[in-house]
């Protein structure tokens, strides 16, 4: 089966001037510009199979929103080709918006002052929905994301997680085979947020539907995506699956013990070593970080068990966080996918 | 087509209601519109009871001409209310990145989205001065003439459209509020008293640069039995057409070069 997501040498540059402050700044903004151009995207290259749910992450301003507006119509790209399930976004937009799903956690697609419900029947003559079709799906979404009881609310009512339930409802009403979503967990709490990826599962097990999504959370990607995708000021550092960037990236594994009593924490001294931090992570928690390659994880544990008293004592991977961080920082490529 | 007119029903009733649960907003807003509709005959009143004739038009003439005007724009008032505000909400505020996730027509989406209802008010009031002003001027008006009629007012809210349009495309590439939409506005209060009365310069303006004379001067020229405007009055279904098929160039022109916000 041929990739549902094709990008081929990608690039969206912005044009922006240099505004000059003041009034008379203000009328030689009209005549006279200075222009820069921002490459917000930057020759990225991915293919995406049918069914697969990625993960797109990136930190502020590194080219994630731009590279999903691209993908879905709403930027025309400066240069590049983009192939969505045999669309061309930006020039078949209206035949190819009817086969995509696209969520923003920021904004809500949901009329403000219109009950749920009277949303979802606007859109369903928006997508021309058949009748038999719409009910079934409704009555899925009811269960499912439990939003049956808020249906005659208006949005502008909804608490931020029921909206993002009835948003992820909206988008999915004609079931599309891809599904967007930017940033969809932003500004839920835990059982909000938990809600919303097993749902996201759920949908991908049982439709196959394909599913982008950025985030700034990576136990997002943790709990939903096999396979990441990093991109930083507008290149693409890594692509590839998540068990395996773990491997090969994670350089440091942690350890964290609970002393006993306070007269420990005097000895800890004698701890930090050649590739061993330790740090406090409140009175009687530490938090030991060591080279995987230098030091073995047993004998670090023994080490500990020997000099101290510990009441508790957890062996860690590094977070995928750090790693991420890791990666940004040094820019490090080299573990891109097939080496496009 | 079909789908185009059951979704405009649709739009229409979701607005409706929305308008209707905050009645008391509805009603000022209503009182209001048709205060400032009284007022604009309240002054052409004053004037004549100052002057028998403007140039050599009459008191029912001059009514008929600003009764008139009002109806076409009544309804481009109702449809126009997104484009005020387009580069505030729709650009500025990126909510433009919805309207094209859609599979509709995008400029549908836009004017269809909200309806200033009150203004159907200016369209009953013009209706209801011209039937005075055609009874009081003995015009003798045959289904024909209906039929023209109608389709002035047709032209007119799409001259009036067009040309609104094409100013709202502008922020597409600027996102700077540029304040010109309020003075093209406040030039068509020019164009419901004949254009004879202004200097050349600005007949050529509203003639054949922002042609709101297409739009309320020149169609009413037929009904009072101006020929000398006759062929002016023949160009203004080729000039509505002209205009709309532009605006929608350069609508789609803007589209392709909307830039969104970040994230």
């Amino acid at each position: 089966m041929p990739p549902i997501i094709e990008v081929q040498d990608l690039s969206k540059e912005f044009r922006t001037f240099r505004r000059r402050e003041g009034v008379w700044g203000a009328l030689q903004n009209l005549f006279v510009r200075e222009y820069l151009t921002v490459h917000a995207v930057d020759r990225i290259n991915f293919a995406i199979e049918p069914g697969e749910m990625v993960g797109y992450i990136g930190a502020n301003g590194a080219g994630k929103s731009t590279t999903i507006k691209m993908l879905t119509g709403i930027l025309v790209p400066t240069r590049g080709r983009v192939v969505c399930n045999g669309f061309v976004p930006y020039r078949d937009r209206r035949h190819y918006t009817k086969h995509i799903g696209v969520v923003f956690g920021q904004r809500t697609q949901l009329w403000w002052d219109i009950a749920v419900i009277e949303s979802f029947k606007l859109l369903k003559e928006i997508y021309e929905i058949p009748d038999a079709d719409y009910r079934r799906r409704l009555d899925f979404f009811s269960e499912i994301l439990s939003v049956k009881d808020y249906l005659h609310t208006p949005v502008r009512k909804l608490s931020l997680g029921e909206r993002m339930r009835c948003d992820l409802a909206a988008s999915l009403l004609h079931n599309p085979p891809l599904l967007f979503l930017d940033e969809p967990t932003i500004g839920l709490d835990v059982v909000a947020k938990d809600r919303i990826r097993e749902f996201l599962k759920e949908i991908n097990r049982q439709e196959k539907t394909t599913v982008l999504l950025t985030t700034h959370d990576l136990s997002d990607i943790e709990e939903l995506s096999r396979r990441i995708i990093i991109i930083d000021k507008g290149r693409i550092l890594f692509d590839g699956d998540l068990v395996e960037m773990k491997k090969r990236l994670a350089k440091y594994n942690q350890v964290k013990f609970f002393l006993k009593d306070r007269s420990q924490v005097a000895k800890l001294d004698t701890f930090a070593r050649n590739g061993i931090s330790c740090d406090r992570v409140d009175e009687l928690t530490y938090l030991m970080r060591f080279d995987r390659e230098q030091h073995s994880t047993a004998e670090v544990i023994r080490d500990i068990v020997n000099q101290l008293q510990v009441r508790d004592i957890f062996v860690e991977e590094e977070p995928i966080e750090d790693i991420v961080k890791r990666i940004y920082l040094s820019g490090e490529v080299g573990l891109q996918k097939g080496e496009a | 087509m079909k789908r185009h007119l059951r979704l405009f029903l649709l739009y229409l009733a979701q607005y409706t209601k929305v308008r209707l649960a905050y009645k008391a907003d509805f009603i000022i807003a209503f009182f209001s519109s048709m205060a400032a509709t009284v007022l604009g005959f309240g002054f052409v009143l004053v004037l004549f009871s100052k002057i028998p004739k403007l140039q050599d038009w009459s008191f029912y003439e001059i009514l008929f001409l600003y009764g008139f005007s009002l109806i076409p724009l009544g309804f481009f008032n109702v449809v126009s209310w997104n484009l005020y505000e387009f580069g505030d909400i729709y650009i500025i505020q990126g909510r433009f990145d919805r309207i094209l996730l859609r599979p509709v027509d995008t400029l549908f989406q836009v004017i269809f989205e909200k309806f200033r209802l009150e203004s159907l008010q200016e369209v009953a009031t013009g209706t209801l001065v011209i039937w005075i002003c055609v009874r009081h001027l003995g015009l003798d008006w045959g289904p024909f003439d209906c039929l023209w009629f109608a389709l002035m007012v047709v032209c007119g809210a799409v001259i009036y459209l067009s040309v609104f349009l094409i100013l709202t495309a502008v922020s597409f590439w600027f996102e700077d509020r540029v304040g010109i939409v309020p003075p093209v506005f406040n030039m068509l209060t020019f164009a419901r008293y004949p254009l004879t009365i202004y200097s050349v310069f600005i007949q050529f303006m509203l003639s054949w640069i922002i042609p709101f004379g297409f739009a309320s001067f020149y169609p009413t020229t037929h009904f009072l039995g101006r020929k000398t405007f006759t062929p002016y009055f023949h160009l203004v279904p080729v000039v509505a057409a002209t205009f709309f098929v532009l605006s929608i160039f350069v609508w789609n022109r803007g589209v392709r070069n909307y830039s969104s916000t970040g994230s």
